[in-house]
């Protein structure tokens, strides 16, 4: 186990896509490539033969809606969750961690789809909740268990010191966390957390299986009807491709403006 | 640490008749063993047993059509969604799994003579008014992914449609009240919302059934020889009258 003070210790090995790092520049790099060769692909498909590539383009729109409501949703409710669990996992309070602990320990060997099924056909004969509100819901839950770690270690990842330094400065512990430990643990727990969300982003296709209809699912159907599978396939792996690239870009700038101001 | 296989001479022997009887089948199309996908989710026409036995009339029939026809064939469960895919990819040679003959889907696949006729039919939650498919809407109505339930509804202006990996999760999503009504096959209606016990009490089927529709084994486009085969099969097992015989198994 590496030292759990350090911040490398929570730069987790993630299954987000390529974030670009700083020195990543110039004309001719991974991100550029994949990116714009998404989009032509896409574009030159569309162009040089309409049948069946323009009818999917025209066909999936209102899933890359319900995809992009679904991952927004999500994180929102996620990171919500993720904060409350995290700091419950570091209180001295022996319920709030324990209550903490529990949650992110049984979320975390659930598997997500099982998740999914569970929270729409299970709960959903006790409480009637539509069907995007009870995928957000479902992907929420999971990830806050995600991001409540992510947090924990971003936090623990403060060098002790400063909360003595703020203690011997007359702050209580709650305002020690809140002026000096929270700002210094937000820079290291981005990155991380932007894993997450494409993540999340990916993720989010496994609630095409209780008729959320997200991008995956129109795309199913069309495929369905047309038998135009290969061609389907092609064309959602490419705008989920386009999509989380794009968001990997913006995560990417968002992370070295904060480096910026250090 | 013990041991799991012993070799034994025996085993020997035995791998190496296992291995004799499969080179020695006669030549030609007949006598071969093939591959035949079902999406086993579909009471009564293929499902899956409390023996994780692969059971329906589909399975009945196309076994039975198997033996008249001097082939033999072994199931594999396949999810619905896809199933057509896998026929173009070759990873199995037949699929029986209450394919509707269509044109679209004559385009793309050969299809064995027809076996059966069946409709399409609605089912909806007791309190409904509607005895119509025409008549829902305003309303979500359920079918499985790329079944022509799934079509007919399309087709109804005014009906929204949602779609499912398999029906008994649209049966499902009805028992909670989140949609209004599910389009699929009448047996498979019937085997869902006259024998479930808790759906008997919730749903009813509306009116009879609104298409008329012929099941046919699918093969990939081109595969002359194996349709001739089933054909073969089909003709010999309504001349016996066995498709009777299964019907009153299987059907109500």
């Amino acid at each position: 186990m590496s030292d759990p003070r350090s911040p490398a210790a929570v730069v987790e090995v993630g299954d987000g896509a390529a974030i670009p790092v700083r020195s990543d520049r110039g004309l001719f790099t991974a991100w550029r490539i994949a990116f714009v060769g998404a989009i032509g692909t896409l574009a030159a498909l569309a162009l040089f033969k309409p049948d069946p590539y323009l009818a999917i383009l025209r066909f999936v729109p209102d899933g890359i809606l319900v995809t992009f409501e679904v991952t927004l949703g999500a994180i929102a409710l996620a990171l919500a969750i993720g904060l409350v669990a995290g700091l419950g996992r570091i209180s001295p309070n022996r319920l709030i961690n324990g209550c903490a602990s529990l949650y992110v320990e049984v979320i975390r060997g659930i598997p997500l789809l099982v998740q999914i099924f569970y929270i729409y056909y299970a709960l959903g004969r006790i409480v009637k909740v539509p069907p995007l509100t009870s995928a957000i819901v479902a992907m929420a839950v999971c990830y806050g268990a995600y991001i409540g770690e992510v947090v924990r270690a971003g936090i623990q990842s403060i060098p002790k010191g400063q909360t003595e330094a703020a203690h011997a400065l007359g702050m209580t512990r709650g305002q020690a966390l809140l002026h000096v430990i929270l700002p210094q643990a937000f820079r290291v727990i981005l990155p991380p957390i932007g894993n997450e969300f494409i993540a999340l982003l990916k993720d989010s296709s496994l609630v095409s299986i209780i008729a959320v209809a997200d991008l995956l699912r129109r795309g199913r159907e069309f495929a369905s009807e047309s038998f135009a599978y290969f061609e389907t396939y092609t064309v959602i792996a490419l705008v989920y491709l386009v999509i989380t690239l794009f968001f990997s870009k913006l995560i990417g700038l968002v992370e070295e403006r904060l480096h910026a101001g250090r | 640490m013990n041991r799991i296989i012993r070799i034994t001479p025996k085993l020997i022997v035995t791998i190496f008749a296992f291995a004799l009887s499969a080179a020695s089948g006669p030549a030609g199309a007949a006598g071969k063993s093939y591959t035949v996908a079902t999406d086993a989710t579909w009471p009564p026409m293929e499902m899956v047993d409390a023996n994780k036995q692969i059971v329906g009339f589909d399975i009945d029939y196309l076994t039975a059509a198997a033996k008249e026809a001097d082939i033999s064939v072994t199931f594999k469960n396949t999810a619905w969604d896809g199933i057509f895919a896998g026929i173009e990819a070759g990873q199995y040679d037949i699929i029986a799994s209450s394919v509707t003959i269509t044109d679209e889907r004559k385009k793309k696949y050969d299809f064995s003579a027809p076996y059966i006729d069946i409709g399409q039919i609605l089912v909806v939650p007791k309190a409904e008014a509607a005895a119509t498919l025409a008549g829902m809407k305003g309303k979500n109505v359920g079918a499985q992914i790329g079944t022509t339930g799934a079509f007919e509804i399309k087709k109804s202006e005014g009906v929204a449609l949602k779609t499912y990996d398999e029906i008994g999760l649209a049966f499902e999503d009805m028992a909670a009240g989140r949609i209004a009504g599910v389009v699929c096959d009448e047996p498979t209606a019937v085997q869902f919302a006259l024998q479930k016990t808790e759906y008997k009490e919730k749903f009813k089927i509306v009116g009879a059934p609104f298409t008329t529709e012929a099941y046919g084994f699918v093969v990939q486009k081109g595969n002359t020889a194996l349709v001739e085969l089933l054909n073969k099969g089909i003709a010999a097992v309504k001349a016996k009258k066995q498709d009777e015989q299964l019907r009153a198994k299987w059907l109500r």
